[in-house]
């Protein structure tokens, strides 16, 4: 068995391909990436070389850590939401009537652009006419809040259709996940008087956690380097107070031509997310893989 | 038998993965152009990168497809190829075909900041032989120095804006409202609007460079247009009693509830709309919005017949005059330095600046940066008059963010939203753009 | 058995069950009301002009379906050829990407090796660059090798990028496997290629179609490497042609939104179609476990 599952010849085969590929198209830019934050370059000119100034700033720069900030925020709350997407997906995977249906019409959502969900979200909220004020007015609320020029709600405003946003992509994994536990192990416990919840908690979910650390781990890099609906619905604004480490970057490197910065910026951002998934890993490490036995 | 078929297969597709990474495809997709030499009879195919789509610049897009066809025509040798963008995919494209240097033959550019770091790389041509050429005194004046760097041009304009003040005749009328002449006489439009729950002014300021134009006006009414030019090139102060005083006016402005709900959280296009469904009363905005309020078939007639303009009313104790305008050149037109048909491109650059002139006029309904006879020509009123006022103004000055170099249009932009948002107060905001403009590009 | 998943025991009485039942059925219709609401907006939009869309709210009827949105956007350039383009460009790099990340992943998962966890590593750390970083410099590798304007690019960074979550999700997985199947086929003299492709490939088939719909779905969505390593419009995608609608100083919203929902319904055909094989593996999964 052992000398089977370890021939070299084919875990080459296997695995070279992907691996070439990721090197050439992600890795080489990464290392430039990092080559040039130590650089002062505008993209057009000549760059020059300036050591660590870059990464130096970025340490005591104010926006940056604000940045970083609000995508820490964002990680949080979309680990948070994970365990609601858990809830919906494993309803929907008992054989209740209709779960089938209900099933695809949750995931319509993510079949969207972003562009057509900023779009639908800026009107939701949109200060005189938007849905969300259109109810709180009619409901009595004198003066509703323009959401996304509220620099203390802009940024919780946005979070929403975020969620929203992943909602489907993750109910999808976790349904899959559940899905594919065997029915004979719920079959036996339900034979020895299990109740659905004993069963969810008992069976499924240590069943499903390899998938879930997975998840957790998506979740959080996932929105560490969240940039589009943001971009497309507040562009960080007003006054960076809905500014992320991936817009900042895309800010300093494409708008304020500082691309030595932006790359600098970039390549932080990796670290950070390194870091974080790191501490995930080690925290999440504790439990043994489950296997069938 | 199976393990081996499925080896080759695998084996076959790791090398087709590294055929394509590593060998150089000879398909002839790389270089910027047909390598064949220059002379006439020989085909030379020119890239044009442009950010007229069809589907929303239709006028544009019929005028540059019309010009190219000509020109083809014309010169049975050439192949002008076209690719074309949305303005913020333009923008970001041409940064990264910069980087590598391979920008189109001829491309749009914007003026002064934006334009400068492409020349300090050697990335534009100079085309000064152009405008001694044919094109010498066809352009408006002041209009090709926005493009020039140590006396050198580096690109031909192709419109020119400025910006007025909008205006809905029928929500004038309603309430009894002149058209004001000074700033009092504005505050008090402002404040009757306001009184009876009609928004006064429509504003888009996520965009930032919308609230600009509003601060840079106060700015030349209040402290006048050398202070303000002063200030920008970084041998006068936004220190400067009047440029602060400009600035606690805009705020004062945001307190009297001038501009519409949620401003900042609004783009220039949300912003608009609300002037467009008549729920606000202004909109300080440039000339190239003018086809919305004279032929531009989508917007109801009435709406359009609604529309008129006045000059941003001068301050009283201020130093600006009321024929000072904020505006200049839009886009212009390149040549890259690199490109390989070089002499060519001049030559269409030179035939599309000229056609352009004869016919954005009619075709698209904005203000070319080529003059114009427009007596002979059947144009709507409004263009009349904004093109008339253009011609007397005693000073333009450059829209701030396109004049700054790219670094301190950032933060004079950003600067413009935290004005507006209330918060920073004016005498930081002018510390900040003293600070950015000292340091430079 | 089938609809008695919920077991009874959760709930003390009939009545009680049927209440329970009740109140899952009401919140499941209404959070289902709620997800569909963004197709039913998208479709009203894409019949308004660009007052309606800005001046009415945004579940309101226009005040003249304006089905010469569908014809303006149909008609302005390379619609069908945009459209090939991003099926065939779509597929082939999901079918790729999922080829790729299963072999991988197995051999991560289930081969003894000593760089496995390094390689793990390797594809983990590739998720975490955002993208606007990596456009400068793989514009200039493509440019080097002279794949730019080439759909070959677009290919590449789409397997290339999306390898990692691919990958990942898959994991989750492949740890779930149970062991004595391929103990078993081992023991009966099974190649690892035949144990690869013949059983295990079909027993994960249910987070391939996971992940093939993941890739689908944003693979037929991008636009950012389209708009940056793509020039000629023989070679541009569905994606492009939203944004023939975004101007310097207006955007058409109508024909955006016609676009969309052009756009969004192979993706919803595919979904639909992949989202059943879900299902299905796990049958064919637990026959051969």
């Amino acid at each position: 068995m052992d000398k089977v599952m370890s021939n070299k010849k084919i875990i080459a085969l296997y695995v070279l391909p992907a691996l070439l590929l990721i090197m050439a198209i992600v890795y080489i830019p990464i290392v430039l990436t990092a080559y040039y934050g130590l650089n002062q370059w505008n993209g057009i000119g000549r760059m020059k070389f300036i050591g660590l100034d870059n990464y130096a700033a970025l340490l005591t720069d104010g926006t940056f850590w604000k940045s970083a900030w609000h995508s820490l925020l964002l990680a949080v709350f979309s680990c948070a939401s994970l365990i609601i997407y858990l809830a919906v997906a494993m309803v929907l995977a008992t054989r209740i009537k209709g779960a089938n249906l209900f099933r695809k019409i949750y995931l319509i959502p993510m079949l969207l652009s972003s562009v057509a969900i900023a779009q639908l979200w800026l009107r939701i909220y949109h200060p005189t006419n938007g849905i969300v004020n259109s109810v709180l007015e009619s409901i009595g609320v004198a003066n509703p809040p323009a959401w996304l020029s509220e620099p203390k709600l802009v940024l919780f405003a946005l979070f929403i259709p975020i969620l929203w946003q992943y909602a489907g992509f993750y109910i999808l994994i976790y349904y899959a996940a559940l899905k594919n536990i065997p029915a004979s192990l719920e079959e036996a416990a339900k034979i020895d008087g299990a109740s659905a919840l004993q069963i969810a908690w008992k069976i499924k979910l240590p069943l499903a956690m390899e998938v879930i650390k997975v998840t957790v781990v998506l979740a959080v890099v996932g929105s560490l380097k969240y940039f589009d609906l943001i971009y497309v619905m507040t562009d960080g604004g007003p006054n960076g107070s809905s500014e992320v480490m991936a817009s900042y970057m895309y800010h300093t490197a494409f708008r304020a031509y500082d691309f030595g910065y932006g790359s600098a910026t970039g390549f932080f951002l990796l670290v950070i997310c390194l870091i974080v998934t790191w501490v995930i890993r080690k925290i999440t490490a504790a439990k043994e893989t489950i296997q069938y036995s | 038998m199976f393990s081996k078929k499925w080896n080759v297969l695998l084996l076959t597709m790791c090398l087709a993965l590294f055929a394509a990474g590593c060998g150089k495809s000879d398909s002839g997709t790389g270089g910027s152009a047909s390598k064949e030499g220059t002379s006439a009879s020989e085909k030379v195919t020119i890239k044009f990168m442009h950010l007229w789509p069809e589907g929303v610049s239709a006028g544009q897009n019929k005028i540059v497809n019309q010009i190219i066809n000509d020109y083809q025509k014309e010169h049975e040798n050439v192949t002008i190829k076209q690719e074309v963008l949305d303005n913020e995919q333009y923008k970001n494209k041409l940064k990264v075909l910069s980087a590598s240097n391979e920008l189109p033959d001829v491309g749009v550019t914007w003026a002064a900041g934006f334009l400068k770091p492409y020349v300090e790389g050697n990335l534009f041509a100079p085309i000064d032989d152009l405008l001694g050429g044919e094109l010498k005194d066809k352009f408006v004046a002041g209009t090709t120095e926005a493009y020039a760097v140590d006396d050198k041009t580096y690109a031909l304009p192709l419109e020119f804006n400025i910006a007025p003040i909008y205006y809905n005749k029928a929500i004038f009328k309603k309430y009894n409202l002149e058209v004001p002449q000074t700033y009092e006489q504005f505050k008090g439009i402002l404040k009757t609007l306001s009184d009876n729950g009609v928004a006064p002014i429509a504003l888009g300021n996520k965009d930032r460079w919308t609230g600009s134009l509003w601060y840079m006006y106060l700015a030349d009414r209040i402290a006048g247009q050398k202070t303000l030019a002063d200030a920008i090139g970084g041998s006068g102060s936004f220190k400067d009693a009047g440029l602060v005083q400009a600035a606690k006016e805009v705020q004062s402005l945001v307190d009297s509830n001038a501009f519409v709900k949620g401003f900042n959280g609004l783009s220039n296009e949300e912003g608009k709309a609300e002037f467009l469904n008549e729920k606000a009363a202004m909109y300080l905005m440039g000339t190239w919005e003018l086809p919305n309020y004279t032929t531009n078939e989508e917007i109801p007639k009435e709406f359009r017949d609604n529309v008129g303009f006045f000059k941003f009313p001068t301050v009283e104790g201020g130093k600006g005059d009321i024929n000072s305008w904020v505006g200049g050149p839009g886009v212009g037109l390149f040549v890259s330095q690199n490109s390989e048909v070089k002499e060519e491109a001049k030559a269409f650059v030179q035939y599309f600046v000229t056609k352009w002139g004869e016919q954005s006029v009619t075709g698209a309904g904005v203000i070319p940066a080529t003059k114009v006879d427009t007596s002979a020509l059947d144009l709507p009123p409004l263009y009349i008059d904004l093109f008339n006022e253009m011609n007397k103004a005693s000073s333009i000055t450059l829209f701030a963010d396109v004049q700054m170099p790219a670094n301190a249009a950032e933060t004079h932009l950003n600067m413009i939203q935290a004005l507006f948002g209330k918060a920073v107060s004016p005498e930081k905001f002018s510390e900040e753009h003293d600070k950015a403009i000292a340091k430079g590009n | 058995m089938r609809s008695e998943a919920l077991s009874p025991s959760v709930f003390k009485s009939k009545a009680g069950l049927k209440i329970g039942y009740g109140v899952l059925y009401a919140v499941l219709t209404i959070v289902a009301a709620l997800q569909l609401l963004p197709l039913v907006w998208l479709f009203l939009f894409s019949l308004k002009n660009n007052q309606e869309v800005f001046n009415l709210p945004p579940l309101s009827l226009p005040t003249h379906f304006r089905w010469e949105n569908y014809e303006k956007v149909w008609s302005a350039g390379n619609i069908s050829v945009y459209f090939l383009n991003s099926v065939w460009i779509t597929v082939a790099a999901s079918a790729l990407t999922i080829i790729l990340g299963s072999l991988t992943t197995f051999a991560m998962t289930r081969m003894k090796w000593k760089g496995s966890s390094l390689a793990l590593g390797l594809f983990m750390v590739a998720m975490m660059i955002p993208v606007h970083s990596t456009l400068i410099p793989l514009f200039s590798i493509f440019n080097k090798v002279g794949l730019t304007d080439n759909p070959l690019s677009l290919i590449l960074s789409y397997v290339a990028f999306n390898m990692p979550i691919t990958i990942m999700i898959m994991l989750g997985f492949y740890y779930a496997l149970p062991r004595e199947v391929e103990e078993a086929a081992v023991m009966d003299g099974c190649s690892v290629n035949r144990l690869f492709f013949q059983i295990v490939l079909p027993m994960t088939s249910s987070v391939i179609a996971t992940t093939g719909i993941i890739n689908m779905i944003y693979n037929w969505n991008e636009f950012i490497f389209v708009n940056t390593f793509i020039s000629s419009d023989s070679h541009k995608t569905l994606t492009v042609g939203v944004q023939n609608f975004i101007g310097q100083y207006t955007t058409d919203w109508g024909s955006i939104g016609a676009t969309l929902m052009i756009s969004i319904l192979p993706i919803l055909v595919m979904f639909l179609f992949l989202s059943n094989r879900i299902v299905e593996g796990i049958a064919a999964g637990s026959v051969k476990g």
